[in-house]
């Protein structure tokens, strides 16, 4: 245990010369040491940002005294400056001093011959007030006379208006009886003249008296553009009426050419044409399911019969009773109207379409049906009295003045004359080269019911005589094929292409 | 006792020399030459780890080029490999404080000194040293060996910085010790538990490390040396032999522990051995002499034993010769667990 001991003691000394040891070098040194190192470098720093901010400090010293002296300088000049100003100023007070006292008795002076002026101003504003009253009285004076002025002009004006009216009428007058004299013509005058002398009614009378065959074309009229679908004589009249499709009614002397009226109004083209037995009303049918009416004097448009739902395809007015007209459509009905009212009286329907219808009678009509037949109706019954096959189709029926015969054509080129009595075919027409012209063809009869005159598709006229079988004369003329024909009941006959009218006589 | 051992580990681990160091004149191309530079240099620490400071000190100093640098002391460069501590205690018979040491930035000495590339080298040869001791300790070096990568750069940053604590951590997990120490540094508790017991054999070699990694270095000094003071400096590494020798534990007879004198006589027979019986023939005259001071009656006997041996110096410190040499192994060893021990010898050769 001793040496334990000695060991003990030897491990406590050697720990203690460590202590000694640790005192004498780290212990002893490094506090100095670290000293040393750690505060120059935060000095040096220190002292050089001191430095270099004292020299800042330096250079704005230098600068403010730079500035400073600068503004020393140039505020001494302006001292200068302003003290030869001051002794300007103060020579310019007196001379103004001795200025201002002899502007002050210049004033006074002044005022004294302002008073003056015044006073004349004063005087001379009463005046001028005097003067200015004056005025005014004569401009209300003026204003006066200008009103009572203008009342008499208007006074004036109207006089002369009403004379200018007053002037207006008697041209009108004149020019209506210069218009009148032109259609009447120096010709005219002398037919009539003519006719009063051998009696018009006596000659108008059916087969009393012999119609010639018109052999020349006397007149041409360019009358409708795009066509001339159908015409239509006044009864005992030479007035020729026209309908085409150039949407308007024509009527025109038969003598001279002459165009009397024209009536407007018209939709779509004119079909067929009709004339009321007194002669006071013009009908046309027209493509656009409606009949139109005119009076015949003046012109102006009496009715639009609606009721048809398509083209009306022919129109005939009664020669019995002045208000009734039958017209037939291509919607299978035969409609019957009454011009008093414009209403359609009653509507007969038919198995096929009616291409062309005419009275017979005051109650009997016929019509010629695209089927071939022609049929008679009862219009009091509205029921078809009778049917006979005609045609392959019939495109036309004409009835004769004296009532007595039916001409019918059809598309087989053939013209048939019925007797009405019998209801037989008393003649039958057809020649090479006349050819009916689709469903416009509309051939006539003469007005004494010996001749029979039919368009043709070759642009002439064919004329056949009923009486004697002969060879028709044919009158040449026509540049297209001839639409409508119709034979008045003085003479003359009337046909008609795309664009003209032939008068023949 | 264990907080005596904590202490010593503390003292060693904190130990600095203080070090006052110039750079050499063939190295000046600043006027005025710069002022020297102080600093502390660890004592487990190694020269080249203080480059970066001293040259940024010198920077402002040192002509243009790069070369490695190293440090002189008295015209013998220094070793770099060699601790701090070591090369202060065993070249500085009389403690120098502050150390003088000079610097060098040009004409590195390739033909002495082995070649040093900074950090890394130094860091590879503390691996190796510990590499050494790990095979004498256990006989084999597998532990160092199997060292993660993360775990050897934290032990090298720990001994770096001087960090015990962060030491400790890793190196427990090396298991090298410590050193089982005789009976004299148990606390009374485990020697009476010891004396219950005391029939059970000693089996020092069951598992135990029984060798222990030393590193002699014997510098030879006038035999007839008065005073330690007046040892001519050290001219030449040759005159310092450097001796790696483990120490092999063995029970001494009639003895309870081994003593660091036995150690030593066993490590250093040439000068330990027969000389010491001389020593002790003499003893009695060279102990007349000085028995008046009691305080250092125990020095005395040391000196009177060895003749030759001048003296012993450990991490700075002269031990005395009956100290247990397992508790200087435990608690005195380098980081790399070798015990650096300066042997100060006379030699006839003047």
């Amino acid at each position: 245990m001793a040496e334990a001991e000695a060991g003990r003691a030897a491990i406590r000394r050697a720990l203690r010369s460590l202590k000694r040891r640790h005192l004498a070098e780290e212990g002893a040194h490094s506090p100095a040491i670290e000293a040393l190192t750690r505060p120059f470098a935060a000095h040096a720093l220190e002292w050089k940002e001191k430095a270099e901010k004292h020299e800042l400090e330096l250079q704005q010293c230098y600068k403010a005294q730079s500035r400073l002296s600068e503004q020393l300088v140039t505020e001494i000049g302006e001292g200068k400056a302003s003290k030869a100003l001051l002794k300007e100023k103060e020579e310019m007070v007196t001379s103004l001093q001795a200025e201002l006292e002899k502007t002050s008795e210049e004033n006074v002076q002044l005022k004294q011959s302002l008073d003056e002026k015044t006073k004349a101003l004063d005087l001379l504003i009463q005046e001028h007030q005097s003067v200015k009253a004056e005025l005014e009285q004569a401009l209300t004076k003026l204003k006066v006379a200008e009103d009572e002025n203008q009342s008499l002009i208007d006074r004036w004006m109207l006089e002369k208006m009403k004379d200018a009216e007053r002037l207006n009428e008697a041209n009108a007058m004149y020019e209506e009886m210069v218009l009148k004299l032109k259609t009447a013509g120096v010709g005219g005058i002398q037919h009539n003249a003519q006719q009063e002398a051998d009696g018009i009614i006596r000659r108008s009378e059916a087969g009393y008296m012999d119609t010639p065959i018109p052999s020349t074309c006397t007149i041409t009229i360019r009358a409708h553009d795009g066509g001339c679908g159908s015409l239509m004589f006044e009864h005992n009249s030479d007035k020729l009426i026209s309908g085409g499709q150039d949407q308007t009614v024509k009527i025109w002397g038969a003598y001279t050419g002459a165009l009397t009226s024209t009536l407007h109004g018209v939709l779509g083209s004119v079909n067929d044409l009709a004339v009321t037995n007194d002669n006071k009303f013009v009908v046309a049918a027209c493509s656009s399911n409606k009949l139109f009416v005119w009076e015949v004097n003046g012109g102006r448009p009496r009715h639009t019969l609606t009721g048809h739902t398509k083209n009306v395809s022919s129109v005939d007015a009664s020669w019995v009773k002045s208000c009734v007209v039958a017209s037939s459509s291509n919607d299978r009905t035969i409609k019957i109207w009454d011009l008093q009212t414009g209403f359609c009286k009653s509507t007969i329907m038919s198995a096929s379409n009616p291409n062309s219808l005419a009275f017979i009678d005051g109650d009997i009509i016929c019509s010629g049906h695209r089927d071939g037949n022609l049929r008679l109706w009862d219009i009091r019954s509205g029921k078809c009295t009778t049917q006979i096959a005609a045609h392959l189709d019939v495109t036309s029926v004409c009835v004769s003045r004296s009532k007595n015969f039916v001409l019918t054509s059809g598309r087989d080129n053939v013209h048939n004359l019925f007797d009405v009595r019998t209801l037989e075919v008393c003649g039958t027409f057809r020649a090479t080269g006349n050819r009916v012209v689709g469903s416009w063809g509309k051939p006539c009869i003469s007005p004494d019911d010996n001749c029979i005159a039919a368009g043709s598709s070759d642009g002439s006229v064919y004329i056949w005589s009923r009486l004697k079988n002969e060879t028709p004369t044919i009158l040449e003329g026509h540049s297209s094929p001839v639409l409508a024909s119709a034979w008045c009941g003085l003479g003359p006959l009337a046909t008609s292409d795309r664009n003209h009218i032939y008068i023949w006589s | 006792m264990a907080a005596a051992h904590e202490e010593a580990a503390r003292r060693v681990w904190g130990g600095a020399v203080p070090l006052q160091v110039h750079l050499h004149d063939a190295d000046v191309t600043a006027f005025p030459p710069p002022p020297p530079f102080l600093t502390l240099g660890p004592r487990i620490g190694y020269l080249p780890l203080l480059i970066p400071i001293i040259k940024a000190h010198f920077s402002n100093a040192l002509p243009p080029g790069v070369d490695t640098v190293w440090f002189e002391y008295k015209g013998l460069p220094l070793k770099w490999y060699v601790p701090i501590g070591v090369l202060f205690d065993l070249l500085c018979a009389e403690p120098e404080r502050p150390w003088n040491l000079i610097v060098h930035f040009r004409g590195y000495p390739s033909e002495i000194l082995s070649p040093c590339e900074g950090e890394d080298s130094v860091k590879w040869s503390y691996m190796n040293s510990l590499k050494e001791a790990t095979f004498i300790i256990t006989g084999n070096s597998k532990s160092v060996m199997n060292m993660s990568q993360a775990d050897q750069i934290a032990l090298w940053e720990a001994v770096m910085k001087g960090n015990l604590d962060g030491f400790k951590n890793i190196s427990t997990r090396l298991k090298l010790g410590p050193f089982e120490e005789d009976g004299l540094v148990r606390t009374a508790s485990t020697e009476r538990q010891r004396q219950q017991g005391s029939d059970e054999p000693e089996s020092p070699g069951s598992g135990r490390p029984c060798r222990v990694p030393v590193r002699l270095y014997v510098r030879g000094v006038q035999e007839d040396l008065e005073d330690i003071e007046d040892a001519l400096p050290v001219s030449d590494w040759e005159s310092v032999s450097y001796i790696n020798r483990p120490f092999e534990i063995r029970k001494v007879e009639g003895r309870s522990y081994i003593t660091l004198e036995h150690a030593l006589q066993t490590l250093l027979p040439e000068f330990f051995s027969s000389d010491a019986q001389n020593a002790e023939e003499l003893d009695p005259a060279a102990g007349n002499s000085d028995t008046t001071d009691p305080s250092r009656s125990s020095q005395e006997a040391d000196t009177t034993k060895k003749t030759k041996v001048k003296l012993i110096r450990v991490q700075g410190i002269e031990l005395d010769m009956d100290i247990p040499f397992l508790w200087v192994a435990n608690n005195l060893k380098n980081p790399e667990y070798y015990l650096h021990v300066c042997v100060y010898v006379g030699t006839r050769k003047q």
